[in-house]
This record gives C-alpha cells, sequence and structure tokens, in this order.
C-alpha cells in the first residue's frame, strides 16, 4: 500500500510538473499546502477537482490519510458517518467542492468555513442544548472545571491565549474582577458567551460580567458531542479560545435595541481569518435569556442557584397565561362561578326562552392591541406579537392585528414567512402584566353591565342579558364596546344572537371593531350560507368528512337527518351538527367548565445531554405542576407523563428548539392518595420516567399531567404543614395599606359569607382566610371571626414573632394596634358570641394579661401557640376558662363536628386536660369513632389532677431528660411507648412518625418508619424553636434508645437508620439538627457500652455531610 | 455436606448449623480477600448459593478444625464472637470480619432448619457482594481466626477447645470502624456480621 500511495505521489507530482502553469511570480499558487481527498461523488468529478490542484500547486490524495490530507472534499455523507464525524474526518475540515471552484474563480484560498458541508455546518452551529441553560453546576466535569478557571488567574488564561490561536477582546478582560468561566461546549462555535446562567451573574453583581470561555477543538472544527468528557485534555481543548462580551457593551450593533436584551449576541472575531465566519448570533433560548439578561441589567438578587427554564418556560407562554388565567379570574369573580356552579354541565339544557339574548364580546387581536395601546404610532401599522424577533425568524407568530393580517400574517406561521410577506412588519413581544390587567379591567367592565358573564377565555366572553334593564341590546353593546375602549383602549368586538352559538358566529361578522346584531327570524338565512367550518366543534377532520360527502355549507348540512349524523359521527356529535347547523345552541351562559386534569408541558427548547439534567428538568415540571395544583386548589390521583421523542429519521426541526417530528409516548399512574405536592410528583415522575427507558438526547418535550383531581378542601392534615409559613408569607407578600387592614375589622361580615371572605382573601392578614384560601377548613362551616382572634393573638404574641410580623407590615402593625386597642376589647367579647363553634377565646383576668385561646380548629398555627403559651399555661385560670367553654360551648359543638380535628395527635394533650370532665367527655365524642381508641390509650392518667400531673408528663415526655437513656422507655411494651408519645406531640413530623408505626406494620422497625417518613415528607414543620428543640430531643431519645435495644441483635438495621437520617436531613434542617444532635451522643453511647468498641461507621457518615447554613 | 448425629437439644442442633454456616462463610471471606489465588477454591452450591470450599487439605482442615472445636462451647452458648482476622507482619490487625453470635439458651422448642438456613443463605449472597466495602489488603498479609469467649474456656477435652490458644495478635487501641454487613436475630439463634476497620483517627495501635 505504501509503495502504491508512492507511485501515485510520484505520478501526481510527474503530472504537476507537466500542468503546472507555475502562477508565474504572484507567489505561491493558490492550494500551496493543500492537499485535498475527495469523498465520494462530487461535482466537479474528483478527477476535475485533481485536475484544479495540479493546476494550482494543491495535492490530491487518492487515500485518505491523516497526516497528509488538510481538507476533505464531498458532496454528501451518508448518515453514518455524520454520526462518527470524527473517525471519519479525524478533525479535518469537510467541505463543498465549491470551495475548490470558488478560490479558483477567486484566484486566492478561500476561508473554507462557510463551504462546509451542509449537514455538519447545522449540526455544529447546532441548536444549543437545554444543557446550556442549566448552570455549569449541573454537570460534574464543568464544575471542577469552572473552579478550575476560576481560581486560575486571569493572566494566565492571556498567556495562554495567543499560543492558542485565539483571539481576545481587550474589553472582555477590562475589568479586573471580570469572571470568567471557562466551559467545554458542543459547539464548533468557536466562543459563545451565555448570558443565561443567571446563577453566577447574580451573585458577582452587576459590575462583573460572566464570561464563558468555549473552547472549541480548532484541530477538528467539528462538533464535540463528547467533549465533556474529552475536555479534560487541555491540549486538545483549547485550542481555539476566544472571548466575547454582551452584546450591552456594543453599541454599533444594529440589533441591540431594546429587545436585544431578549436574544442577540454577537460574536466579535476580528481580524483571524480562519474564524472569520464566526460572528453569529448565539439565538438562545429567547426566553430564559430576556429574563436572564433583563436580571443582568437590573442586577435583581432573585434566582441564584437556579437556571429556571421551566419557570421561564411558563412565564412567557401565551399558552400557559391563558390557561392559568382561568384560576385568576375565579378568585377575581367568585360570585359567578359559585352562582353557576349549578349549571355546570355544558350539556345541560336550559328551557328554550324566545326572548333570551346572548352577547359575546371579545376583544379584536387581544395580545397585539394590548401591547400598542398606549403607543399611538403603531396603531396603524402591522404589527405581530411573537415571543422572540430574531433573525432566524423562525418564530411563530401568536397574534396579528389587522393590518398585518391584511397582509396575510397568520398566527402561527414563521416570522420570516411573516417578514417576507410584510417587509415592514413590527414585532412586538409579550406583555403579560399588560395582559393581565386589561382582562381584569374588560371583565370588571362586564361584570357591571351584566351579572351573567361566561368567560371563555381572558379576551372572551359571554354575556347572558336576556334580563338586563337596558331593552336594547345593541345600545347596551355599544357601550360595553365603548367602555372597554376608553378603559382599556383596545377595541372588541360584539356578537349579539339568541344563543351562544350565534352570538359567537355574529361576532365573526363584527369584527374588526363592530357588532352585529343576529335577530331570530334572520339565523337561517346567516346559516344558509355560512361554510361548515366556521361552526364551533367542526375542525379539519369533521370538515374533511363532511366534504366527502359534499356538505360545504350549513344548508348543506341540514339535509342529512339526525339519525345519519348520529350514525356517523356518534351520538354527542352528531347532535351537535345537527343542531348547529339549525342555529339550535341549548347551552346556558354561566357554564364554566371545571377543569379535569392540570398539567403542565414543555416541548420547546427540549436537549438534554445527560439524566442528570432531565432529572433536574423532571422536578422543575413538578413544580410547576404543583404550582398549578395549588393554585386551583386541587389535588390529582393519576399522573401522566408525556414524553416527545425524535423519531430516528427526523431532522432538525424547522422551528428553532423545536420538537420537530416526534413520537409521542406516555405513561400513567394513579396512586390511592391525592396528592399536589412537589416531592409526591416528583417521585411518581421519576417512576413514570424510569418506565419509558429512553436515551434522554432524544427528548423534545416533556409534559406532566394530573388528573382525577379533587378538590383539596376534603384533603388531608398533611398541607396544614404550611399554615404557619402561608401565614407569615401572605402577610408579607401582598402590600397593604391601612384601608385595607381595614377590611379585617370589618372582616367578620365577610368571614360569615364564604364567598367574600374568599375575595378579600389575599388582603387578610391571618388566619382563616388564608386557611380557606389554601383550601383547608370546610367552607360550609362558619368560619371564626378571626379578625377579632388576630389582634388578640397578635398582641400577646411572643415579642420577636410580633416584632417579625410587624416588620413584614413595614411597622405599621404597631400604630393600627394602638388605634384598635380601644376597640379591641370591645370587639373581642362581641366576637366571642358567635366565635364559639370554632374558636374559644378565653380572656382569664390575669395581670399580666394573657390571652389564651383554646382551639379546637385543626391548625398548626394555634398548636405553635400553645407551644408559646405552655410557660403560661399553668398561670391560666383552669376554672375560669372551663367555666367560659362550658357555659359557651353546650350545644355548639355538635352542630361543628367538621370543625373538629381529625386526631387527637393535633389537640394540645395540656389543654386537653385542662378541661374539666364533662367538657372532656362530650370532646371526645366528637371525635371520629376510630380515633377513640388511641385517646383511650392515652397514658396520660386522665383522672388525675389535670393540672400538675398532665403539665409534668408532657414537659417530661417532651424534653426527655437525658438520664432516662437507660430506661429504654420509648421502646417497651407494643406499640412501643414512643408511638403515643409522639402521637400527642404537637409536632407534625413526630406526629407523622407515630402514624407511620402503625402504617409499616407489626415489625415496627425505626427503619421502615423512617423510610415512610421520607416518602412522605413534610419540608415545613410550623414550629417555633421552642418546639422545634423539644421535638429534636425527643428524635433523639427515640434513636438512641433505638440503638440501645438493637445494638446487640442489629447493627445493621441502625445503620439503615442513620443512612436514613442522614438523608432526611439533606432534606430539611429539622432533621439535620436531629441528626447532628444525635451523632456524638451515639458516639459515645457506643463507646460506653458493654461489648467493645462497637462504633459505627459514623464518621463516614459525618464526613459525607455537607453542612448547610440553616 | 457433613455427618450429623441426631441430637436432641435444639442448641445442639443450632451450633450444628451455625458450625458448618461459618464454615462456608469464612471459607467465602478468605477467598473474598484474596490471601490466597483463586486456585486453591472451587465453586461449590450450598444452601443453593454460590459458595467456595478450599482445595487445599490444610486450609480446609483449619477452618473446619477451629469450627468444630467451637462445636461445643457455641452450643453452650460461650461463644460471644468469632472473627476472621487479617493481620500484618507486625501482627496487626487490618480487617476484622466478625460474627456475633447470640445462642437463646432457654430456647426449647423445635428448630426449624429451614427457617435458619434461609436467614443465613442471606448472608452468603451479602458477603458475595461486600467485596467493595473491604480494604484491600497488602501483599504479605496472614489471616487466623479468633474466637471471643464469655468467660475463659476450659481447656479440656470435653469442651473441645484444646485445639484453641491464646492469641498474640494485637488489638487496636481505638475503638474501630464497623461496617454491618448482615444481621439476622430469629429464635433461638442471633448473628450478626460486620467489619471492623482500624479508625481512621487513632493509631494503628
Amino acid at each position: 500500500m505504501a509503495v502504491k500511495n508512492q507511485k501515485l505521489h510520484e505520478q501526481f507530482d510527474a503530472a504537476a510538473s507537466t500542468t503546472f502553469q507555475g502562477e508565474l511570480s504572484s507567489g505561491k499558487p493558490i492550494f500551496h499546502g493543500v492537499s485535498i481527498f475527495v469523498d465520494g461523488f462530487t461535482i466537479p468529478s474528483s478527477q476535475e477537482l485533481r485536475g484544479y490542484m495540479l493546476k494550482h500547486g494543491g495535492r490530491f490524495e487518492n487515500y485518505f490519510s491523516r497526516h497528509r490530507v488538510t481538507h476533505i472534499i464531498c458532496s454528501n455523507l451518508p448518515d453514518s458517518k455524520i454520526k462518527n464525524l470524527r473517525s471519519f474526518s479525524a478533525g479535518l475540515p469537510v467541505l463543498k467542492p465549491t470551495w475548490v471552484l470558488d478560490s479558483v474563480a477567486a484566484n486566492k484560498l478561500l476561508s473554507w468555513h462557510s463551504y462546509q458541508l451542509d449537514q455538519i455546518a447545522t449540526e455544529t452551529q447546532g441548536q444549543p442544548k437545554l444543557s446550556a441553560f442549566f448552570p455549569l453546576k449541573r454537570s460534574p466535569f464543568s464544575c471542577n472545571y469552572a473552579t478550575n478557571a476560576i481560581g486560575q488567574p486571569l493572566s494566565k488564561i492571556e498567556d495562554q491565549t495567543p499560543k492558542l490561536d485565539a483571539v481576545v477582546t481587550n474589553n472582555s478582560f477590562g475589568e479586573g474582577e471580570t469572571r470568567k468561566e471557562t466551559e467545554q461546549c458542543d459547539v464548533l462555535s468557536d466562543i459563545q458567551l451565555k448570558v443565561d446562567s443567571a446563577v453566577n451573574k447574580n451573585s458577582y453583581g452587576e459590575s462583573q460580567f460572566l464570561e464563558e470561555i468555549t473552547h472549541a477543538n480548532i484541530e477538528t472544527d467539528i462538533p464535540l458531542n463528547e467533549s465533556l468528557i474529552k475536555a479534560k485534555d487541555e491540549e486538545i481543548g483549547c485550542n481555539d479560545v476566544k472571548l466575547c462580551e454582551p452584546s450591552t457593551s456594543e453599541p454599533g450593533d444594529a440589533t441591540s435595541d431594546s429587545i436585544l436584551a431578549e436574544n442577540e449576541l454577537k460574536f466579535i472575531s476580528p481580524g483571524e481569518p480562519s474564524t472569520s465566519h464566526s460572528t453569529y448570533s448565539t439565538d438562545k433560548h429567547n426566553i430564559s435569556e430576556s429574563s436572564n439578561s433583563r436580571i443582568v441589567m437590573s442586577s435583581s438578587h432573585s434566582t441564584l442557584e437556579d437556571p429556571n427554564f421551566v419557570e421561564n418556560y411558563f412565564k412567557h407562554s401565551r399558552l400557559h397565561f391563558i390557561g392559568t388565567w382561568r384560576n385568576r379570574y375565579r378568585k377575581l369573580f367568585p360570585a359567578t362561578y359559585s352562582g353557576t356552579k349549578g349549571t355546570n354541565s355544558s350539556l345541560h339544557t336550559r328551557l328554550t326562552d324566545e326572548q333570551a339574548t346572548v352577547i359575546h364580546v371579545d376583544m379584536d387581536c387581544f395580545f397585539v392591541s394590548v401591547v400598542i395601546r398606549n403607543n399611538p404610532e403603531l396603531q396603524n401599522k402591522p404589527v405581530a406579537v411573537c415571543h422572540s424577533d430574531n433573525p432566524r425568524g423562525t418564530a411563530e407568530i401568536s397574534s396579528a392585528n389587522y393590518p398585518a393580517r391584511a397582509y396575510g400574517v397568520r398566527a402561527g406561521i414563521f416570522v420570516r414567512d411573516a417578514k417576507s410577506m410584510c417587509p415592514d412588519l413590527v414585532i412586538v413581544p409579550y406583555n403579560f402584566e399588560a395582559y393581565e390587567e386589561v382582562a381584569d379591567q374588560f371583565y370588571g367592565i362586564l361584570h357591571k353591565h351584566c351579572n351573567k358573564v361566561q368567560a371563555v377565555s381572558c379576551d372572551e366572553a359571554f354575556l347572558d342579558v336576556s334580563d338586563s334593564k337596558i331593552e336594547d341590546h345593541q345600545c347596551l353593546a355599544s357601550i360595553i364596546r365603548k367602555e372597554v375602549f376608553d378603559t382599556t383602549g383596545c377595541k372588541a368586538s360584539v356578537g349579539i344572537a339568541g344563543n351562544m352559538l350565534m352570538a359567537r358566529l355574529a361576532t365573526r361578522n363584527a369584527k374588526p371593531d363592530g357588532q352585529c346584531y343576529i335577530p331570530a327570524d334572520k339565523v337561517e338565512e346567516y346559516l344558509n350560507e355560512l361554510p361548515i367550518k366556521a361552526l364551533p366543534g367542526i375542525g379539519h377532520v369533521l370538515e374533511d368528512k363532511l366534504k366527502r360527502r359534499e356538505v360545504k355549507t350549513c344548508k348543506q348540512l341540514r339535509l342529512i337527518s339526525k339519525e345519519s349524523l348520529q350514525k356517523e359521527f356518534g351520538l354527542k356529535t352528531g347532535d351537535m351538527l345537527w343542531n348547529y347547523s339549525r342555529g339550535i345552541d341549548n347551552r346556558s351562559v354561566g357554564a364554566f367548565q371545571e377543569s379535569k386534569s392540570i398539567g403542565a408541558e414543555v416541548n420547546w427548547g427540549v436537549r438534554f445531554n445527560n439524566l442528570e439534567h432531565c432529572q433536574y428538568f423532571l422536578l422543575n415540571l413538578c413544580k410547576e405542576v404543583s404550582l398549578r395544583l395549588q393554585g386551583a386548589g386541587v389535588q390529582g390521583r393519576t399522573f401522566t407523563l408525556k414524553v416527545k421523542k425524535r423519531k430516528t429519521d427526523a431532522g432538525d426541526p424547522v422551528k428553532y428548539m423545536g420538537c420537530g417530528d416526534c413520537e409521542n409516548l406516555s405513561h400513567s399512574l394513579t396512586v390511592p392518595m391525592a396528592t399536589d405536592d412537589v416531592d409526591g410528583l416528583h417521585r411518581i415522575a421519576i417512576k413514570l420516567f424510569d418506565l419509558f427507558h429512553i436515551d434522554v438526547k432524544e427528548i423534545r418535550g416533556m409534559g406532566l399531567q394530573v388528573s382525577k383531581l379533587e378538590n383539596a378542601d376534603s384533603g388531608h392534615q398533611g398541607n396544614q404543614k404550611n399554615f404557619l409559613r402561608s401565614w407569615l408569607i401572605s402577610a408579607s407578600s401582598t402590600n397593604r395599606d391601612q384601608c385595607e387592614v381595614k377590611s379585617i375589622a370589618e372582616g367578620k361580615n365577610q368571614n360569615a359569607d364564604g364567598n367574600l371572605g374568599q375575595q378579600s382573601c389575599t388582603n387578610m392578614i391571618v388566619g382563616s382566610d388564608i386557611l380557606s384560601s389554601e383550601g383547608h377548613v370546610n367552607r360550609d362551616s362558619v368560619l371564626p371571626p378571626l379578625c377579632d382572634l388576630d389582634m388578640g393573638v397578635i398582641e400577646n404574641l411572643p415579642p420577636d414573632v410580633f416584632s417579625e410580623l410587624n416588620n413584614r407590615y413595614s411597622g405599621k402593625l404597631i400604630s393600627f394596634m394602638s388605634k384598635r386597642k380601644g376597640k379591641l376589647a370591645e370587639s373581642n367579647i362581641g366576637g366571642m358570641g358567635t366565635s364559639v363553634p370554632s374558636v374559644v377565646p378565653l380572656r382569664p383576668c390575669k395581670a399580666e394579661k394573657t390571652c389564651r385561646y383554646i382551639c379546637f380548629v385543626c391548625s398548626e398555627i394555634f398548636a405553635c401557640f400553645f407551644l408559646i403559651k405552655q410557660s403560661t399555661v399553668k398561670e391560666v385560670s383552669v376554672t375560669a376558662a372551663s367555666g367560659m367553654v362550658a357555659g359557651n360551648n353546650g350545644s355548639s359543638f355538635s352542630r361543628n363536628i367538621d370543625v373538629m380535628p381529625y386526631s387527637l395527635s393535633q389537640i394540645d394533650v395540656s389543654v386537653l386536660h385542662q378541661l374539666p370532665e364533662e367538657m372532656k367527655a362530650e370532646f371526645l365524642e366528637l371525635l371520629p369513632a376510630h380515633r377513640k381508641q388511641e385517646c383511650n390509650s392515652d397514658p396520660v392518667p386522665a383522672e388525675s389532677c389535670p393540672q400538675q400531673s398532665s403539665d409534668s408528663e408532657y414537659t417530661h415526655n417532651l424534653s426527655g431528660s437525658r438520664g432516662s437513656i437507660s430506661a429504654n422507655e420509648y421502646w417497651l411494651g407494643n406499640p412501643p411507648k414512643w408511638v403515643e408519645n409522639f402521637k400527642m406531640s404537637s409536632c407534625l413530623v413526630l406526629n407523622i412518625f407515630a402514624d407511620n408505626y402503625y402504617k409499616s406494620g407489626s415489625a415496627g422497625k425505626l427503619s421502615s418508619i423512617l423510610q415512610r417518613a421520607r416518602s412522605n415528607f413534610v419540608p415545613s414543620l410550623g414550629l417555633t424553636p421552642d418546639g422545634l428543640d423539644d421535638a429534636i430531643l425527643c428524635l433523639c431519645n427515640l434513636f438512641k434508645q433505638y440503638i440501645e435495644v438493637k445494638i446487640e441483635t442489629d447493627i445493621e438495621e441502625i445503620y439503615l437508620c442513620f443512612r436514613l437520617l442522614k438523608r432526611l436531613s439533606k432534606k430539611s434542617t429539622f432533621f439535620l439538627e436531629a441528626y447532628n444532635v444525635i451523632l456524638p451522643e451515639i458516639q459515645s453511647i457506643s463507646n460506653n457500652l458493654s461489648i467493645e468498641a462497637l462504633k459505627l461507621k459514623f464518621e463516614e457518615i459525618f464526613q459525607n455531610q455537607a453542612p448547610r447554613a440553616s | 455436606m457433613y455427618k450429623r448425629k441426631n441430637q436432641s437439644s435444639p442448641q445442639g442442633e443450632t451450633a450444628r448449623i451455625l458450625v458448618e454456616f461459618m464454615e462456608v462463610a469464612i471459607t467465602s471471606i478468605v477467598f473474598l480477600k484474596g490471601v490466597y489465588s483463586p486456585g486453591a477454591f472451587e465453586r461449590r452450591r450450598y444452601m443453593n448459593v454460590v459458595a467456595h470450599k478450599a482445595r487445599h487439605p490444610q486450609l480446609r482442615d483449619y477452618i473446619h478444625h477451629s469450627l468444630t472445636g467451637l462445636l461445643p462451647s457455641i452450643e453452650k452458648g460461650l461463644v460471644e464472637r468469632v472473627a476472621v482476622v487479617f493481620f500484618n507482619k507486625e501482627n496487626i490487625p487490618l480487617e476484622r470480619f466478625v460474627f456475633k453470635l447470640t445462642v437463646n439458651q432457654a430456647y426449647d422448642s423445635e428448630v426449624e432448619k429451614t427457617d435458619l438456613e434461609f436467614s443465613l443463605k442471606s448472608f452468603l449472597t451479602k458477603l458475595s457482594v461486600s467485596e467493595s466495602l473491604t480494604k484491600v489488603l497488602p501483599k504479605d498479609c496472614r489471616w487466623q481466626i479468633m474466637s471471643y469467649f464469655h468467660s475463659l474456656p476450659q481447656f479440656n477435652a470435653s469442651t473441645g477447645v484444646e485445639s484453641w490458644i491464646p492469641t498474640d495478635i494485637q488489638q487496636w487501641q481505638q475503638p474501630p470502624l464497623i461496617t454491618p454487613i448482615k444481621s439476622m436475630s430469629s429464635e433461638p439463634l442471633g448473628v450478626q456480621l460486620y467489619m471492623e476497620h482500624p479508625s481512621l483517627s487513632g493509631s494503628q495501635l
């Protein structure tokens, strides 16, 4: 072979010497130093190319050799070679034959960059993977790498760069504190600046840029998909380093307008010929970018850790806005919602009232007009809304205004197509705040004029004006339209007809900015010529089917009998077709359809490099779904995970970062207990995901859907964990002023009316309103007027809590308190009468004015207060308390069983024991039957002197002195004693432990209990510091004693327990603290134990435990 | 595998099963640690799991006799622990595999042999996958079987401990790190198998 090659060379040289025209004296021939290898069929043929090479001083290799060949010429590559380009090309440039021709034509060697084979070029320009949106941290390698780079002095990088044939712009190094992060990236691109990792940016502040130097391999100039692994080899990795900077520092850039923040980042690549083609925009996911670059500019310190892809995705998704707008609407206009609850079904037929009049109001190109309402200069220009306006133009138009529509610009087409139709088209981004504002105004107006409003979407609604005061509906419509325009600056069109169907059809004719009335006698005439496609409910499929039957208009449709329609299209659809073609629509206005499922799906921009990215994404998706569930106040039992998998033969999607041609896969799972908890969702999602057995690189979209929804009201105590937190958070998150605080004083009335209470719930400070907004308290029961209580509670809060609360109110609380003080006593007394059923305020006449509430509402808040008050309990006059309770209570208890706690565990034992016997009996009777047993097994002797014994025992159990370790009391008996103790505890976690004991079966191993605790994990405890300490102590004792029990027989179990505890400690600070307390103690125990030196491998556990700031 | 006399007491029965099991387990440990070349062992099935049996008669006899010598003491509940100790030239132990035994002397009903064997089987299964937990031993290390008695045994023929001598292996001064491998506790037998390594902080002696 070597001989053959040699001979071929000789032949070539001989031929060259004869054909070489010797470029005269103009220096080197064009292809000096170039040696090409032609692979496969090319135009011109390989022989012609060889001729060019001969003529112009190049070389031509018949056989590929890594050492002799400098360029590979080919027109087409098989897929296998594309996939394994590196092994095929050995990193050499793979070029189109036109490079040779053009070079000859230009009489100089052209840069080959723009002649790269299309197949490769697209891949190398590459659509950035989703991983780019994640912080470097996610990848273990780049983490190391980044730290290395950070540790490196900048000068060192600079020193390296010339060697590395890199172009470094001065600005990039201009700032001393400029932080650079290098990342090996799977893009050929010589450089890429990523503004998207908000992480570091925020932490380093405004003046510091985050720069990522992407190393690309100049030697190969191919995408290094596997470069993450190879990157450690810097020799290969850093051959071409370039820096660029955010376009913000590039004033000359034409695209750096306000939208620039969104997505344009230009690379600077001065001088260097070999890289002169590398200027292109990063074309990032504009969404994450826009938000992130905003972060850069405003230097807002928000999300530090999170790349927030999912969050940002939905924040910037129009569909998501429309979808979640419903919840907002429900909250804003609950009266309508609940008022029409009865007429829920869309099939509900109404007695056809000839007089009925329905108005359909629809805003004209809502998404555009809202954005441009304050820009008169744009009013008559073609404008379209689109999430991105990058030059690629593969973003889809979401909405276009009428001038634009005149050019043929429609929703759903690509920006580039739209711009080719209408070169003057102005693209504006979404403005979700404005949409919300306008939608609210819009509905405010509708509700003012009509009490029967059915919201269809944020910009579309039906009004039933049959019994409106204004007889002339046309006039009413004009008034509404005018008012909408005056208020919002946006135009609305109105259709008026006898039913919803006709009203909607009328709006078609009314648009834009008009109104249309179709009286009953004109209906038939109107429908005659109406194409069937205009009817709601008829889509492509149905249309095609009908077209095959030569049905194009409603008139033709009417000729078909109902039976035959039903036969062909099914009962419902057939019925609908028959009715609609006659203009019959029996739906009544006001039906607000309950959603049957809630979920979130992302199928744009989803690219994963490894499982970790994918899992992380999944977690974020779960968070989003969880938020939506909570927003809708429901929990679901069936979970469906949908995955879009790239079809094997699918190329790059047309739409930038789109999903392309995909297979849709899904798996679902139904669990017995409805949940909306992130953790639960995540676990389920992971389980479902595992079922797919899919390569994460193939995933183009994921969605999680939750169905079998249940109202969270009927949910379980598990959610109450959030009470204290939500109480404080909601107190801080909504800004209040004095007037709103006043509404609390009036809250009594509002509370009596559940709906109103709901409406104002965002304004409420504390208590039941928040409870109800979270949907934990049965709304049917009379909510206690906590407005009165609150003041009392607040007044008696411990100083630190109070000051915290006061801070949240920015100090207004104090002044408000002092103002209210006079009235307070009065209102408290007034409130007592009505509040007794659920909340009994007791006001013992004590010098220190201790206010004590015996609260049977199963609320963590109050449980906390009990703990706070633990010390003062003794001082409370028991007789006074019981007298009042007994006096006020009597019969009212039985009426309000639903406010009773679910289990004894939610009741403060000490409070229970302070009650007089008869009260206690009555109370216990009211407990659900299955709970009674637990009551009876109450270890605290009920008949003993309530004050002393219960208190002492209680505190004893809680604080469990260290001396009691040897007693092993916790693990005696069956069930062991601790179960009861924990059940009685006010700490939710301990309650759960006790519950888990029963659930985990008779074995009662601590490990299985911990395992369960891990699976139904409670992130928040809502405990005061005191309670927390006690709870930790309890837990510690449990562990200590367990170890003593088990150390002789089952070290494995102990080991397991500690492993589990350690895992739990990573999730919650509560367990972390417990863990830290237990660990040294255990070590000392095991050292002292009779069996020689049985010290478990705790050090190792300890070392693995990264300490976390609490 | 071994001949069994008809014995009435459940303790005797238990002890025999235990000794037999330990013989297999200890052989497996020695194999696992690679003190001898793999050729010194052959694969066998014991309780339907793969175990290793020493081929070299000396090795086999050492393990066998050590343990059968313990049988009477185990039966009486005198043996607290049996340890396989790997130590270096200086007689400093590097790694110990400890069987902690509890034979309930008060137990007097029939021993469910199959249940016991089932539990013991899991030790072997666990042991076979525990190699990653163990430490790599230096080349020239040796090993021995040690047993810990609750009280100093009587060295006479009846107890069968005549072949046992006091050990010259040094003890760790620091409490060791313990890695549990497997535990079982049932009636009338409780066995825990764990590894001990010298503690990270303390010196080797």
